[in-house]
């Protein structure tokens, strides 16, 4: 139900009502985003959207941070635990 | 896509449970409190993966599954009238009322209609001047605004046939209310990330801090949820109880203020039912009086009802993390989501509608294996 997926905002106009919206493409699928919650959005920006309203924008410095981190984590995790590489499921549960 | 496909890969989450694995010394009960989140572990096994000490809980974050079954009989009377026109986000057509759901009453006859959006509803109610146009709007913080800019907009454009029905959801009064109850297990919480992508996180730092509870925001790509169990096992087992933000690309401390500021325009707080929880304080909005010509409650006049649960159905103790689907002895037998006797069962959210698509019914243990590598 909180589903929201990011798409990328391509166009921004005004409805036929002063409603700011967005054609937003979402991997293939372009769809018109309503935009009032992200004033500062602009296009070029990904946008988080769930049922046809942008609830933020996706912060890309901070994605590529987590991500980074992440993949940092992974050559930590290498020199530390090498013999994790060979059995991933040792010391699971059933 | 972008800002999905790097959350699923495989190689990072096996290194995630590595470090999950290296921190973790005694037994921990995290829950996560979205629906959301519930599928994506269920769909990948993130829970199989985990080490044995930490047992994930699946939380009460699935509005489909705490609707009230007073307002789904509700929403059966007002989409009974021949008057109305009544619109729904699809997965709440198939919830069982106390006698027949809304897939029967369509079967029957009645203009109940699937949208993607609230806001598809003004279109129709423009189209449709002579009937009453009402929508089902339920959901958590994540749904308000959309849901408020309906009415919002119906109202600075005159389209006065427009009424919604109102059963919104809040987080924060529902996890306090799991950790007050004696039944309760849980001892830290991977917490809600769309939620908070609209009202920030600060209003969880007193729950953390009252109930001495580790609280994650955490998104919902498999990454996400590892990292955000991590980030709650570390506290843990280091004694701290903070709130903490894995989905940073998301959230912020004080959330979305736009959005927040119309919601607050045009709902208040309230009591709310949640099915097989019972009612918690200020846990709901309802509309303001300003905006009473578009409450279907009022519109309507739709009485107390009488209203049925089935007994086999033990979804409330699912909702609050106490059992498991499994532990049902209906799950998967009489219980199934073509014939489901709880919500937990309708929606694809719901924990029970969730193991029965992945095969849980099936399996006498649980299967050590991770979707991942198919993902994509």
């Amino acid at each position: 139900m909180c589903l929201a997926i990011p798409g990328k905002v391509l166009e921004i106009q005004q409805d036929a009502h002063g409603v700011r919206m967005g054609k937003t493409n979402f991997g293939g699928v372009v769809k018109q985003v309503c935009l009032e919650y992200t004033p500062d959005v602009q296009c070029g920006d990904y946008v988080l959207v769930h049922v046809g309203f942008a609830l933020g924008k996706v912060d890309e410095a901070e994605a590529n941070r987590t991500y980074e981190a992440l993949k940092a984590m992974e050559q930590l995790g290498e020199l530390q635990t090498p013999e994790f590489e060979t059995d991933p499921m040792a010391g699971k549960g059933t | 896509m972008k800002f999905l496909d790097e959350y699923r890969d495989q190689q990072l989450a096996e290194k995630l449970v590595g470090e999950i694995s290296r921190t973790v010394t005694r037994p921990w009960v995290l829950m996560e409190v979205c629906g959301g989140q519930t599928h994506s572990i269920v769909k990948y096994g993130l829970d199989h993966l985990l080490p044995k000490e930490v047992e994930l809980v699946h939380g009460p974050g699935c509005p489909v599954c705490v609707t009230s079954l007073e307002m789904i009989d509700k929403a059966l009377a007002i989409a009974a009238r021949p008057e109305a026109i009544f619109c729904s986000f699809g997965d709440m057509l198939r919830v069982p009322g106390s006698e027949v759901d809304l897939l029967i009453l369509k079967s029957r006859g009645a203009d109940i209609r699937v949208v993607y959006s609230p806001m598809d509803c003004l279109k129709i109610a423009r189209a449709n001047p002579d009937k009453k146009v009402v929508f089902f709007a339920i959901g958590f913080e994540t749904t308000a605004p959309a849901n408020a800019m309906a009415v919002w907009q119906a109202r600075q454009q005159g389209i006065r046939n427009f009424s919604i029905l109102v059963s919104h959801v809040l987080v924060p009064p529902s996890i306090a209310s799991i950790l007050q109850s004696p039944l309760n297990r849980v001892q830290g919480f991977l917490g809600p990330g769309h939620v908070c992508a609209i009202m920030g996180y600060r209003e969880y730092e007193p729950i953390a801090a009252r109930f001495r509870v580790p609280i994650v925001i955490t998104g919902f790509e498999p990454l996400d949820l590892l990292e955000g169990t991590l980030m709650a096992v570390r506290q843990l087992e280091q004694g701290r109880a903070e709130v903490e933000n894995q989905y940073s690309r998301i959230v912020h401390r004080v959330g979305n203020r736009v959005a927040q500021e119309l919601v607050n325009k045009v709902f208040e707080v309230c009591d709310r039912k949640w099915r097989g929880v019972g009612s918690i304080p200020k846990s709901g909005y309802k509309l303001r009086w300003e905006f009473r010509e578009h409450d279907a409650e009022r519109l309507f006049d739709v009485k107390e009802i009488d209203t049925k649960e089935p007994e086999a159905c033990i979804s409330g103790l699912v909702l609050k993390g106490v059992k498991k689907p499994h532990d049902c002895p209906a799950f998967g037998k009489q219980c199934t989501p073509d014939h489901p006797l709880g919500a937990t069962m309708v929606s694809a959210e719901g924990a029970c509608a969730a193991y029965y698509a992945y095969g849980r019914h099936l399996q006498q243990q649980p299967k050590p294996e991770s979707a991942l590598a198919t993902a994509r």
